[in-house]
C-alpha cells in the first residue's frame, strides 16, 4: 500500500473518532495527542479501528507521536 | 419479599447460591457444582471448572513446595489472563497472601512493592518475565505447575487473602487487607442480576485483576455464577475478539464503554457479538448520557458503588432509566448508617486494614467494624443511594462554609456535549475562587471554532451558577483541549 493511501484511510477512521476535526490539516507530521487531541481512550480506540481497516496487528506495547509513525508501522506490518 | 437484589432473580436460581465464606471451599464447590461446563478461555484454548480446578490444584502443589508458610505473600505481575486466575486462585485457596500487581509497574517500582510487602514469590507472565527480574525475591513463570495436585488449605474466613493497592482519586496508594470473607460477599454480591440464568453467561474480561472491580465482579463473580470468562492477551484484543466471544455480560469503566460505543458507531451493533444484554459500569461517574446511549441498543447498563476497602460493591442500581443518577440500592451482608452526611457500612465485606499503617486503618476503620467511606450521600424515599462528593474534596470557603464539588459538578454532567469536569479551589486576583475546567465532548461540536465551544460552556456555566448559592458560584471557567490526568480505573484525578 503506498503512503497515500494509508494517509487517506487514517483520515477516515478519524474522522469518525472525532468529526470536529479539520482533515485538511492532518498530514504525517501531525501529533496525534496535541494536533489531532487524542487521548488514551481515543488512541485505544483508533488502534482496534486501525487493525480492523487494514488487518494488521499491533504486538505488544507500540508508541506512536505522528501520524507518519503510524503509517511507517502499517507499511511495515503489512510488508 | 427478600431484598431488592435477591428479587432479581428466579427463586431456583437464588436457591443455587449461597454465601460460602473462604476461596479454599470456593474453588472446591464451583468445581463439584460446574464441573463440565467452561470456566476460562484465552479466546482459542478453554477450560472446564474440573480443568481450571485441576491446574490450580497443582499451582498449589507446586507453591507449598517452595516451602511457603501459611500467609505468606505471592505476587502476580500478569495481564488479565487465564494463568493470572489460576494463580491467584492457587496462592489464596493454598492459604497464601496474593498480591495483584499493576501490569503497567515498571522494574524499580515492582522491586519496591516486593520489598514493601515483604513477598516471598513473584509469578510473571511471559512479557513480565525482564521487568520481574528486578525483584530481589524468587520468579517464577505463572504457567509453571507441579506433576501432582494438592489439596485446598483449611483457612478461617477472617484470614487475609489478597492486598490491593488503592488510592483512588486522592491520596498516596496504600495496600487495602481484604480478608477470604470479604472477597467471597463481594462475589455473591456480584451475581445478583434481574433474571439471571446461572452456568449460561458469557463475560469478555476487559479490566485488570489489580483492581477490585475486574477481579471480584470482572471474574470472582462469574466462577460463582457458572459463567464463562474470556480474555485474550490484552484489553485491546480482548475488545477485538468480541464478535468471536459472543459476551452475554460485560463488567466496565465508563471509558470502556465509550470505546464500545464508538466501535459501534464504525462497525455497527455486531461487533458487540450480537449477544450483549447488560453491561455492569463502575469504578468511575456513570453519565446518565452513557445509559441512555446503550438503551438505544438494547442493552442495559447498570451503574453502582463501591470501594476496595469494601471488596467492591456496596450498591448497585438496575433502575437507570427511572434513578439515573443514584447509586442503587445497598448489596446483601452489610448495614449502614448516614454520619454527619458520610456514608458508613460494615458487614462481611468490610477488609482487615492497610497493610503496615495502623493510623491509616483508625481513620477508616472504627474498632467496632465500621468502614467510613468519606463520601458523602443521600438517600431518597425509596432507599436509592446518591453520592453528593467526597469528604476530602470539600472546599472550604472563605466564610468557612463546605463545599463539595461533586455537588457543583453533577448539574454539568447532564449536558451531553461535555465529557468530564472538575470543580476545585482556585485563586484569582489573590483571592480564593472555586474554579472549573471542563474537557468537552468534542464530536459533539462538528467544525464549531473553539472560541464558540468556550462560549458554550461559559453560559452553560452562568446557567449553573444561577441556581446556586452566591458563594457556591463558579468565578474561572478553563475548556481544556487535552484529557485530564487519569487514575488506573480511568477517573479524573484530583491531584
Amino acid at each position: 500500500m503506498e503512503r497515500q493511501e494509508i494517509l487517506v484511510g487514517l483520515k477516515e477512521i478519524l474522522q469518525l473518532i472525532k468529526p470536529s476535526l479539520d482533515l485538511s490539516a492532518v498530514n504525517e507530521n501531525s501529533q496525534l495527542i496535541s494536533d489531532i487531541g487524542l487521548d488514551s481512550l481515543t488512541i485505544l480506540l483508533l488502534s482496534l479501528a486501525i487493525e480492523n481497516k487494514f488487518n494488521i496487528k499491533f504486538e505488544g506495547a507500540v508508541k506512536f507521536n505522528t501520524v507518519g509513525e503510524v503509517i511507517d508501522y502499517i507499511i511495515k506490518a503489512k510488508a | 419479599m427478600k431484598n431488592y437484589f435477591e428479587d432479581m432473580m428466579p427463586a431456583e436460581e437464588l436457591a443455587q447460591v449461597k454465601y460460602i465464606p473462604t476461596i479454599p471451599e470456593f474453588v472446591t464447590w464451583i468445581e463439584s457444582k460446574w464441573r463440565e461446563l467452561p470456566a476460562l478461555s484465552d479466546t482459542v484454548n478453554t477450560l472446564t471448572y474440573k480443568q481450571m480446578c485441576d491446574a490450580i490444584a497443582r499451582k498449589r502443589a507446586m507453591l507449598n513446595a517452595m516451602g511457603l508458610a501459611k500467609g505468606d505473600k505471592v505476587a502476580i505481575l500478569d495481564n488479565t489472563t487465564v494463568e493470572a486466575v489460576e494463580m491467584f486462585l492457587a496462592v489464596t485457596s493454598a492459604g497464601y497472601v496474593v498480591i495483584n500487581l499493576p501490569s503497567q509497574l515498571p522494574a524499580p517500582a515492582v522491586a519496591g512493592c516486593c520489598m514493601k510487602f515483604g513477598v516471598k514469590v513473584l509469578a510473571a507472565g511471559a512479557g513480565f518475565m525482564e521487568t520481574a527480574k528486578a525483584a530481589s525475591c524468587k520468579v517464577i513463570d505463572i504457567a509453571d505447575m507441579a506433576e501432582q495436585k494438592a489439596p485446598v488449605a483449611i483457612v478461617d474466613k477472617n484470614d487475609p487473602a489478597a492486598i490491593f493497592f488503592t488510592g483512588g482519586t486522592t491520596g498516596a496508594p496504600k495496600g487495602a487487607v481484604l480478608p477470604h470473607r470479604a472477597l467471597m460477599r463481594g462475589a455473591l454480591n456480584g451475581v445478583y442480576a434481574p433474571g439471571h440464568q446461572l452456568g449460561c453467561q458469557r463475560y469478555a474480561s476487559v479490566l485488570p485483576l489489580s483492581h477490585v472491580f475486574g477481579l471480584v465482579r470482572g471474574t470472582l463473580s462469574v466462577l460463582y455464577e457458572g459463567g464463562a470468562w474470556y480474555a485474550a492477551a490484552n484489553t485491546k484484543e480482548t475488545i477485538s475478539k468480541l464478535p468471536m466471544i459472543k459476551p452475554t455480560c460485560l463488567v466496565a469503566v465508563p471509558g470502556i464503554c465509550e470505546i464500545l460505543l464508538g466501535l459501534v458507531k464504525m462497525y455497527g451493533k455486531p461487533f458487540l457479538g450480537g449477544n450483549l444484554r447488560f453491561i455492569i459500569a463502575g469504578a468511575a461517574n456513570v453519565p446518565p448520557k452513557l445509559i441512555g446511549e446503550f438503551d438505544q441498543l438494547g442493552i442495559s447498563l447498570f451503574a453502582g458503588y463501591g470501594m476496595t476497602e469494601g471488596a467492591n460493591l456496596t450498591s448497585g442500581n438496575i433502575d437507570v432509566k427511572e434513578k439515573p443518577t443514584s447509586v442503587g440500592k445497598i448489596y446483601p451482608g452489610q448495614e449502614t448508617k448516614v454520619v454527619d452526611g458520610e456514608l458508613w457500612f460494615r458487614g462481611d465485606n468490610v477488609f482487615l486494614g492497610y497493610y503496615g499503617d495502623p493510623e491509616k486503618t483508625a481513620e477508616t476503620l472504627t474498632p467496632d467494624g465500621w468502614i467510613k467511606t468519606g463520601d458523602l450521600v443521600r438517600f431518597d424515599e425509596e432507599g436509592y443511594m446518591y453520592i453528593i462528593g467526597r469528604i476530602k474534596n470539600l472546599i472550604i470557603l472563605s466564610n468557612g462554609e463546605n463545599v463539595s464539588p461533586e455537588s457543583i459538578e453533577e448539574p454539568f454532567y447532564k449536558c451531553d456535549k461535555l465529557r468530564d469536569c472538575l470543580v476545585k479551589e482556585d485563586e484569582m486576583d489573590g483571592k480564593k475562587v472555586i474554579a472549573i475546567e471542563i474537557l468537552p465532548r468534542i464530536e459533539e461540536f462538528g467544525n464549531t471554532p473553539w472560541e464558540e465551544v468556550e462560549a458554550y460552556f461559559k453560559k452553560l456555566v452562568d446557567e449553573v451558577n444561577a441556581t446556586l448559592p452566591t458563594t457556591h458560584r463558579i468565578n474561572k471557567i478553563t475548556v481544556r483541549k487535552e484529557d485530564f490526568k487519569r487514575t488506573g480505573a480511568m477517573k479524573v484525578s484530583r491531584n
